[in-house]
């Protein structure tokens, strides 16, 4: 019984923590310029995440070594450096996006403008990492992250054509008036924003600090096999909403205010409310993991004991590491920066580092050396290649679709 | 002398015929004792060959039995490396490392019953 | 099977070289970032007697301008004016299997300085630093 309570408790938090800043702006932006037609983007993004967080936390959980600390193993100091460098910075632009979500959602609670929340929000975040318990940490606000499912009775409640919306979604043509540069652009964004990296350090690295044994691989499945793909359905749940109060009229959301519009025009103020707590929940919480994620990618490269289960003063440089990642986070997004064009070119970015940490991963998770005798079958080898070599195609498209579409525009 | 002066070396034969880069080093656990750990690991011969990465990711050994995509683009390099043992080595110079043989008296390396590394 | 046996082989690079590095604690302790040889005098071959571990190991592996830049912070963390890496003897080694495990606690390791100083000049000024989160 009561591991079936954990069970549930492991797929209710993973939903609730699935969406973060980069889905909340990419769903919200590509439903309402391509209504459904880009659904196709967030399956495979589903579909990657899934494979690449169950093959990290099975090689974390065997071989007890972190992702990081397996990336400069396998590619060397040299080549590892490099990794790293790209690897952190995205990851130190996704912490500020996060940071800067978290102050629009108090804005919308508040009516204070959100610069005023962010050096409050840093501290927060920066508070909670250095004190409370990951579990609690995990818990809380995945839990509340499910508020976020008031968006589907909002869709409901809005009577869409469903049809219509079936329609655009499975028959993923270029919407009209927009080039296929500007829709591969947008696709790339969506898929990037699902299969965020930081979200497999942070995965990766709890695995190894929380000691998971082989047993509790069936435990790391079910949350990544349930839970993951319903939090993509709250993703498509967003995009349809979007799709359905703004394409019709051609409007584009530039303000994560838009975002939560159509929750609100459904169910009123109840709606707007539970809609913003699931938005703080989910973009806190993301802030957390990025935060961690910073520390983690730098001390895993020099070998340095990093993690919340140790006293702060038993992981100094980790500590040190993360604050001074989230004063520079607090001051990025403290220039006023756009907060939705910020969200949207670091996950075009994080799409297009992908192979960098998802190789190695690939690498390890067939090494009987790490293993033992749980590698890679011949069919979840033949799909991850096959998912490694979509990474790869997206990771060269990217820049010159950046390029030729002047970012999105 | 360190390991990282060794890797990435240029490995010349006596002929100044290039062999390649060092890609690794082998060693075999028969050296004087150490502390409390056992017998030293000694150098027995350099893994010499052209291009790197396939080795360094330990994509080519025999026990990786997949991906079979990324077997299949580094099994090409294989054929052409080479141990060369390390009584063979006449001198570690600054920029590259002479061999005292020939190529073709240098065995392949990575054959099956070569490394078997500790589990624990 | 810790120890491999006598005769066993090795690839330096693939099994020893890049690996995590933990102490009789279990807490983690720098990578192997690089390894030093040592020349017996009967002139047989060269043996693994070192493990050179830390920014002072790491900078040298590196080289450029990079390189010489971890030297430098290496460099400023020790009161001698040319000080060599810092060195693990190998034959502290407890175990190695996909990480080198030692006999030693890491305090009495030699590149336990970065953090030594972090924690003395940043962390532990932090209150709660003392304390695993609740």
């Amino acid at each position: 019984m009561k591991k079936l309570l954990g069970v549930t408790l492991g797929i209710l938090t993973a939903i609730g923590g699935f969406l973060d800043i980069g889905d909340i702006v990419t769903a919200s932006v590509t439903g309402a310029r391509f209504r459904m037609a880009l659904a196709w983007a967030v399956v495979l993004g589903v579909v990657g995440i899934v494979i690449y967080a169950e093959m990290a936390g099975r090689v974390a959980t065997l071989s007890h070594r972190p992702v990081f600390d397996l990336v400069r193993e396998r590619v060397g100091a040299r080549l590892g450096l490099a990794n790293l460098f790209a690897s952190y910075l995205i990851t130190f632009l996704t912490l500020a996006a996060e940071v800067a979500g978290v102050a629009l959602a108090l804005q919308l609670a508040s009516d204070v403008n959100y610069l005023l929340w962010i050096p409050l929000v840093g501290f927060l975040v920066w508070i909670v990492i250095w004190r409370v318990k990951f579990e609690t940490m995990e818990n809380v606000f995945g839990l509340f992250g499910l508020a976020l499912i008031v968006m589907a009775v909002a869709l409901w409640q809005l009577h869409p054509d469903w049809s219509s919306l079936w329609h655009s979604a499975s028959r993923p043509g270029v919407a009209s008036g927009e080039g296929a540069p500007t829709y591969f652009y947008y696709g790339i964004a969506l898929f990037g924003a699902t299969m965020t990296p930081y979200e497999v350090f942070f995965f990766s690295s709890g695995a190894v600090e929380e000691r998971w044994q082989r047993s509790d691989l069936m435990l790391n499945r079910a949350n990544v096999y349930l839970g993951f793909p319903l939090g993509g359905l709250l993703t498509l749940t967003l995009m349809a909403l979007t799709a359905v109060v703004f394409a019709p009229m051609n409007i584009t959301v530039e303000h994560l205010s838009q975002a939560a519009l159509p929750t609100s025009l459904a169910l009123g103020k109840v709606g707007l409310a539970l809609i913003l707590v699931g938005f703080f929940a989910a973009t806190f919480s993301a802030a957390l993991e990025t935060g961690l994620s910073a520390g983690y990618t730098i001390s895993q490269y020099f070998g340095w004991q990093w993690g919340k289960l140790v006293r702060p003063r038993e992981a100094s440089r980790f500590h040190v590491v993360v604050l001074l990642s989230l004063i520079g986070a607090v001051l990025l997004a403290l220039t006023a920066i756009d907060p939705v064009k910020l969200t949207e070119y670091t996950v075009v970015l994080a799409a297009a580092a992908l192979p960098l940490t998802y190789f190695p991963i690939l690498v390890v998770a067939n090494d009987p050396d790490f293993m033992g005798d749980k590698v890679n079958s011949r069919l979840s080898n033949a799909i991850a290649s096959v998912y490694l070599g979509i990474l790869i195609v997206v990771s060269i498209a990217t820049i010159p679709l950046m390029i030729a579409t002047k970012g999105g525009a | 002398m360190r390991l990282s002066e060794l890797l990435d070396s240029e490995v010349v034969d006596c002929n100044g015929k290039r062999l390649g880069h060092v890609h690794d080093v082998q060693l075999i656990q028969d050296g004087p004792p150490l502390g409390t750990w056992g017998n030293a690991f000694r150098l027995e011969g350099l893994i010499v060959g052209p291009g790197s990465i396939g080795t360094r990711l330990g994509i080519v050994r025999p026990e990786m039995r997949g991906p079979w995509i990324l077997k299949a683009l580094f099994a090409r390099r294989r054929s052409a490396r080479v141990l060369v043992p390390w009584d063979r080595v006449r001198e570690v110079g600054a920029e590259r490392i002479t061999a005292d043989c020939v190529a073709a008296e240098c065995q392949t390396a990575f054959t099956t019953d070569q490394a078997s590394p500790p589990r624990g | 099977m810790n120890r491999p046996a006598p005769g066993r082989r090795l690839y330096a690079a693939l099994h020893l070289l890049d690996r995590q590095i933990l102490d009789a604690d279990s807490m983690m302790a720098g990578k192997v970032d690089d390894l030093e040889f040592e020349q017996p005098r009967d002139g047989s071959e060269p043996y693994v007697a070192t493990m050179l571990s830390g920014l002072g190991a790491l900078g040298p592996r590196l080289g450029g301008r990079l390189g010489r830049w971890l030297s430098g912070i290496h460099r400023r963390l020790r009161p001698e004016p040319e000080p060599g890496p810092a060195r693990i003897p190998f034959g502290v080694v407890k175990k190695l299997n996909n990480h080198v495990e030692l006999t030693l606690h890491r305090e009495e390791l030699e590149n336990n300085e970065l953090e030594a100083w972090t924690r003395d000049n940043l962390i532990a000024h932090i209150p709660g630093a003392g304390h695993a989160p609740e």
